[in-house]
């Protein structure tokens, strides 16, 4: 054992930046991952803002218009809470062992799981539905306008529902049961 | 508390060696001890002597690793030749890599064992930046060691 610890040691670790290069790198990831998140958050405050604000300056007639732009902004704060959420998860994640770690992260994939079959699923049923009643308003009273948008609205929904997502969540979902399963078995690892 | 380029000046060649054992590729190796150091600078303020210091950077360069998997890092793994032919003088080189390839041929949590108990850390702390008990650590540490030492010996490297 001890020959192989001196072989071990032989390992060039010379590439390695040193201390201040590792500084100025964390400063510059740093500031990257700030204004990446930075901007994710004002994006998503910028847009329901707007929601709002449209709710107050056009005075609909129709409580129809009011359902709908209720209903999208639910799926809005949904999405919003839910992806915030997760992300805290792993800035509060305090030190841990492998073996607790390795159970946070089977936890955080079955959350995405859940993500995917339960939360996105309701989310989207809003967004459409609240769609589908908001667009009513303006063009109900002529039938074409009304056929033309319904009818692109529908074929747009149907292939947000029947072709985009059953894709993502093919790929992904498979992706996540592989992780899943990779997991278990460094857990079992551990557990031996 | 140390600050943070003496923490980077006395771990950072003893976490890229275990990250090097993990996943057997210097570039990704690096890449991980880099994403180490990034943690403990955020983490920094909030480390609380609850542990050694070393453990806690242990602990987060050995979950970095894990991680890899979901990153979909591949793990360098080489086909160890059946019959090695026998070469009187290997350069220290070519024996560190036959190393590595042996690690790699070990599970996860296997890989990570050998590489901390390579790195000369004591078994209790080894079992502490795991997750194990003390008595599951020494059993661990006994079956990798026979492990290696099958590998060695199927390939008649360091007798």
């Amino acid at each position: 054992m001890n020959d192989l610890k001196a072989l071990w040691l032989t390992a060039k670790t010379d590439s390695l930046p040193d201390s201040h290069q590792m500084v100025q790198l964390i400063k510059k990831f740093r500031n990257k991952k700030l204004l990446k998140i930075g901007a994710l958050v004002l994006a998503a405050i910028l847009l329901t803002a707007t929601m709002i604000w449209v709710m107050f300056v056009y005075k609909s007639i129709m409580l129809t218009t009011r359902i709908g732009e209720v209903c999208m902004l639910i799926a809005g704060i949904i999405l919003i809470t839910t992806n915030l959420n997760s992300l805290l998860r792993f800035y509060k994640l305090k030190e841990c062992s492998n073996k607790e770690f390795i159970q946070f992260l089977e936890q955080t994939r079955v959350r995405q799981q859940f993500y995917y079959q339960k939360t996105q699923v309701v989310a989207m049923i809003f967004c459409a539905t609240g769609l589908l009643v908001y667009l009513y308003e303006g063009v109900y009273q002529n039938t074409l306008l009304c056929i033309i948008a319904y009818s692109a609205t529908i074929i747009y929904l149907a292939i947000i529902w029947f072709v985009v997502r059953p894709r993502t969540f093919k790929k992904d979902g498979r992706k996540i049961a592989e992780q899943i399963a990779k997991l278990e078995s460094i857990a079992k690892q551990i557990d031996q | 508390m140390m600050d943070f380029e003496e923490l980077y000046n006395q771990y950072s060649p003893q976490i890229f060696r275990v990250c090097m054992g993990y996943i057997n590729d210097p570039e990704q190796a690096k890449d991980l001890t880099q994403e180490t150091f990034i943690s403990v600078w955020r983490n920094m303020s909030t480390f609380r002597n609850e542990s050694k210091i070393s453990t806690w950077i242990f602990r987060i360069a050995t979950n970095n690793c894990l991680r890899a998997i979901e990153k979909n890092k591949r793990i360098t793994k080489v086909e160890l030749p059946i019959h090695l032919p026998d070469v009187p003088e290997e350069t220290q080189e070519e024996k560190l890599t036959f190393l590595y390839n042996c690690i790699a041929e070990l599970e996860e949590i296997d890989r990570i064992i050998i590489s901390l108990m390579l790195e000369d850390l004591p078994q209790a702390e080894i079992a502490s930046i795991v997750g194990l008990n003390h008595g599951n650590i020494r059993t661990k540490v006994y079956r990798i060691k026979e492990k290696l030492a099958i590998k060695f010996r199927e390939h008649g490297q360091f007798e």
